[in-house]
């Protein structure tokens, strides 16, 4: 203990400070203020790194119990909001890697950023808020104080995205766009906050209270006592999830996302924003595994996203777009994981089937530590593609290759991002990737309920471990081997290189790491405590069930390992077959030699315009309708009665005409009449 | 003796005279001779109860208002004459420089 756990406060109020000091004051410094914001990362990641430390060396941990210090917020009627802290094991992951990643995707950025002049100020404090969005997120102790954050995230992503939209370099048609991204990014989470908000509210009357404490303290008595309006609310949060980590269907505005600078899109993938949705999946577990069916929902929904988004990213020629299609495929993964670890749970604690719980857990550790690989991996890759742009002034990978010789260290460090997230062993996506295809297994080995839809997530999910490893692969040959077919400017400077390099070392060591210094009981430790409330035994024995080495000899006995292994190795022969083997084949990359398979990929299946259908159809017609509301009804009753009052004023105006005589007449009809009124009294009252 | 609603009576129609005047003159003059026999017409009314209750309180009222008359018209004809020395007129409705 050395007391660092009660500041973990902290951590999120450091970067709001630059935020602040770079925004006002970020012009007179040095790069923009650039070294605020690193300055601000740094130490918010150090004082997380001591928090952390400390809580694991603390009761609490000992305990199974999280760390919580609360502020009373605000109070309405019988409810109390608090503001305040919740420190355990899954915070602690989530603000260590995000404020790591942070620190060295802010130093790249002083590198890639060094030409942008006077924009660089907005830059620095935009990303700082975006930080503290995150770090906020984590160390939330209640759900409405985590939606403050989310917010706070959706925001800056909207900033960050539209960065380009006043002048981009490559124009004002790229301008545009990067506005509209910008625009249908929020838009699009939006919609999905808009479900969180609801779902929140569902709870909140079912809890009385948004605190985690509260939420998990008996999440069974809940389900007893509201039946169904528990899946309700866990669905609407989930939708949120669908928003925010773009998950099917609302996942369109991702590769949009790419407008922004590479090093936004770094953080919106790596460190920040998307990982939100699964922070909040793996934080609301204790009460998502009450809801069973809606489990089988968020796995499906997992599994379709992952196939259905890496299947866009075989054919696009951009490099960015991917990477970017690439996230979403294994943010599928993340949620199925998360859906399948679920219902296993569920399903053990409806039969009492400790086994099941025990593979649950597992399930758990696999969504968990694969957002903590992918975060590695992504925003090395992210950084790698930011690089290669950099030095050849394009995004169309059509216009580079052969760049291995220009640019070594780039190109090896990027190799070994697309080693990790193919799932070539040693590398870290390797482990988590395999825990992920496990838990999607489990159900259908166990012979549960519906084991057959799992099965069918699980064939998903290999086929698009292949189609990773091939259009990873494809980008990465693509890029750096064969002819040059573009000029080059060399090596990226070191600002932007050491931090490569540093996240080539974590994204080779961050899964074999993890399981060795029993990374995923401290994962599971998160469960534990969340779910401790009602079910005791088993749930606090679970971080015992799964120490490191045991899953890392079960993950070599499995046959579906040695499968997914062979899927990956044919998807980079085949990428190796078809982009280095053969000679580059201008003739067709043309549009006119494209099939229709190939263009029906490349327009993203029409969702595009599916998107524009529904908001012109539904979303124009809702509008025009609020918008008449708004115009006849709100503006006529506040018209009406200032149109009342100001006609009333001007019609009494009139008396008033400046001649004493008429005041003087007025006040004698005014006597008169007040005589009058007393002399009938007088008459027909009979008196006083 | 007199009865005292002949005195209160005569009160009244002086004072509707000095109304009607008020109101539908448009010389200043004459809206201040209207104002004068209002003052009367109540001065008029003071008397009559004074003598009728053996009380001398509204005969002292009544030299007051005579005193506070007498300034008022001495003001209101300085007024009159200035009026007329600047805008040749003594008609109310056009003395209107400040009207709105």
């Amino acid at each position: 203990m050395i007391g660092i756990l009660e500041y973990v406060w902290l951590v999120p109020l450091v970067p709001v400070l630059c935020f602040v000091l770079a925004g006002f004051f970020g012009k007179k410094t040095p790069q923009g203020g650039g070294y605020i914001a690193v300055a601000g990362a740094l130490i918010a990641f150090v004082i997380a790194a001591l928090a952390s430390y400390d809580y694991f060396s603390s009761d609490y941990w000992a305990a199974n119990a999280p760390y919580v210090a609360e502020l009373a917020w605000m109070k309405v009627g019988r409810f109390t909001l608090n503001f305040g802290v919740y420190i355990d094991s899954l915070s602690c992951i989530m603000m260590l890697f995000a404020s790591f990643i942070s620190t060295l995707i802010f130093i790249y950025s002083i590198g890639y950023m060094d030409d942008q002049a006077e924009k660089k100020t907005r830059y620095y404090a935009e990303v700082s808020l975006f930080l503290t969005g995150m770090l906020g997120l984590a160390v939330s102790s209640n759900y409405l104080e985590m939606f403050v954050f989310w917010e706070i995230m959706g925001l800056c992503s909207y900033l960050l995205i539209g960065f380009w939209s006043f002048k981009h370099p490559n124009g004002d048609e790229a301008s545009i766009n990067a506005s509209s991204a910008a625009k249908k990014a929020f838009l699009v989470t939006r919609l999905g906050d808009v479900c969180l908000m609801a779902g929140l509210f569902v709870l909140m009357y079912m809890v009385g209270s948004l605190d985690y404490v509260d939420v998990f303290e008996n999440p069974a008595k809940i389900a007893d006592q509201y039946g169904n309006m528990l899946p309700v609310a866990v669905l609407l949060m989930f939708a949120g999830v669908v928003g925010k980590s773009a998950q099917f269907p609302l996942h369109d505005w991702l590769p949009d996302a790419m407008a922004g600078p590479t090093t936004v899109s770094a953080l919106i993938h790596a460190a920040t924003m998307v990982k939100a949705g699964i922070y909040l999946v793996a934080r609301s577990f204790p009460i998502f595994v009450y809801c069973q069916d809606a489990m089988i929902i968020v796995a499906v929904i997992g599994g379709v996203t992952a196939i259905y988004t890496a299947s866009m990213a075989l054919n696009n020629m951009n490099i960015k777009r991917v990477l970017a299609y690439s996230t979403l495929s294994q943010l599928g993964y993340m949620v199925l994981a998360l859906g399948s670890g679920a219902y296993l749970i569920s399903m053990g604690m409806e039969s009492g089937n400790e086994e099941l719980i025990v593979l649950g857990g597992a399930a758990y550790v696999a969504g968990v530590m694969h957002m903590v690989n992918h975060a590695f991996f992504k925003a090395l890759l992210f950084l790698g593609s930011g690089s290669v742009i950099h030095a050849v002034g394009t995004e169309d990978m059509r216009h580079m290759g052969g760049l291995r010789k220009e640019m070594p260290i780039t190109a090896y460090t990027m190799l070994i991002g697309c080693l990790s997230i193919a799932g070539i062993p040693i590398f870290s996506g390797f482990w988590s990737k395999d825990l992920v295809l496990e838990a999607a297994f489990a159900p259908f080995h166990e012979g549960l309920g519906a084991g057959s839809i799992f099965m069918v997530l699980f064939i998903l999910g290999m086929i698009t471990a292949f189609m990773t490893a091939f259009y990873m692969f494809r980008m990465w040959f693509m890029t750096f081997c064969g002819k040059e077919r573009g000029h080059c400017h060399g090596e990226s400077p070191y600002n932007m290189t050491v931090p490569l390099i540093i996240l080539a070392v974590f994204a080779t060591i961050s899964g074999l790491g993890m399981l060795l210094i029993d990374g995923n009981a401290g994962i599971l430790q998160s469960l534990a405590t969340g779910l401790s409330g009602t079910f005791d035994g088993v749930v606090n024995a679970l971080p015992h069930f799964h120490d490191g080495i045991h899953t890392i000899k079960e993950i070599f006995m499995e046959i579906p390992t040695y499968v997914a292994l062979v899927l990956a190795i044919l998807g980079i022969g085949i990428a190796w077959k078809l982009y280095v083997k053969t000679p580059y084949d201008a003739e067709a990359f043309k549009p006119e030699n494209h099939g229709a398979l190939y263009n029906f990929n490349a327009k993203r299946h029409y969702f595009p315009e599916l998107y524009n259908w529904i908001s012109w159809k539904f979303g124009a017609g809702v509008a025009k309708g609020v918008n008449a509301f708004d115009k006849y009804v709100i503006d006529g009753t506040v018209n009406g009665l200032s149109n009342t009052a100001v006609g009333g004023g001007e019609g009494l105006s009139g008396l008033q005409t400046g001649y004493v005589r008429d005041y003087a007449g007025l006040v004698a009809v005014g006597v008169i009449v007040i005589l009058a009124i007393f002399a009938l009294i007088f008459v027909y009252g009979g008196g006083f | 003796m007199i009865d005292i609603a002949f005195f209160l009576a005569f009160s009244a129609i002086l004072f509707g005279i000095g109304m009607f005047g008020l109101i539908s003159s448009k010389r200043g003059l004459v809206t201040l001779m209207s104002i004068e026999l209002m003052l009367n017409s109540a001065n008029i009314n003071f008397i009559a109860f004074a003598s009728y209750s053996g009380n001398a309180d509204g005969m002292v009222f009544v030299i007051f208002t005579i005193a506070l008359a007498a300034a008022e018209v001495a003001v209101g004809i300085a007024l009159m004459l200035n009026a007329y020395k600047i805008q040749k007129t003594t008609e109310v409705d056009k003395l209107s420089t400040m009207r709105w």
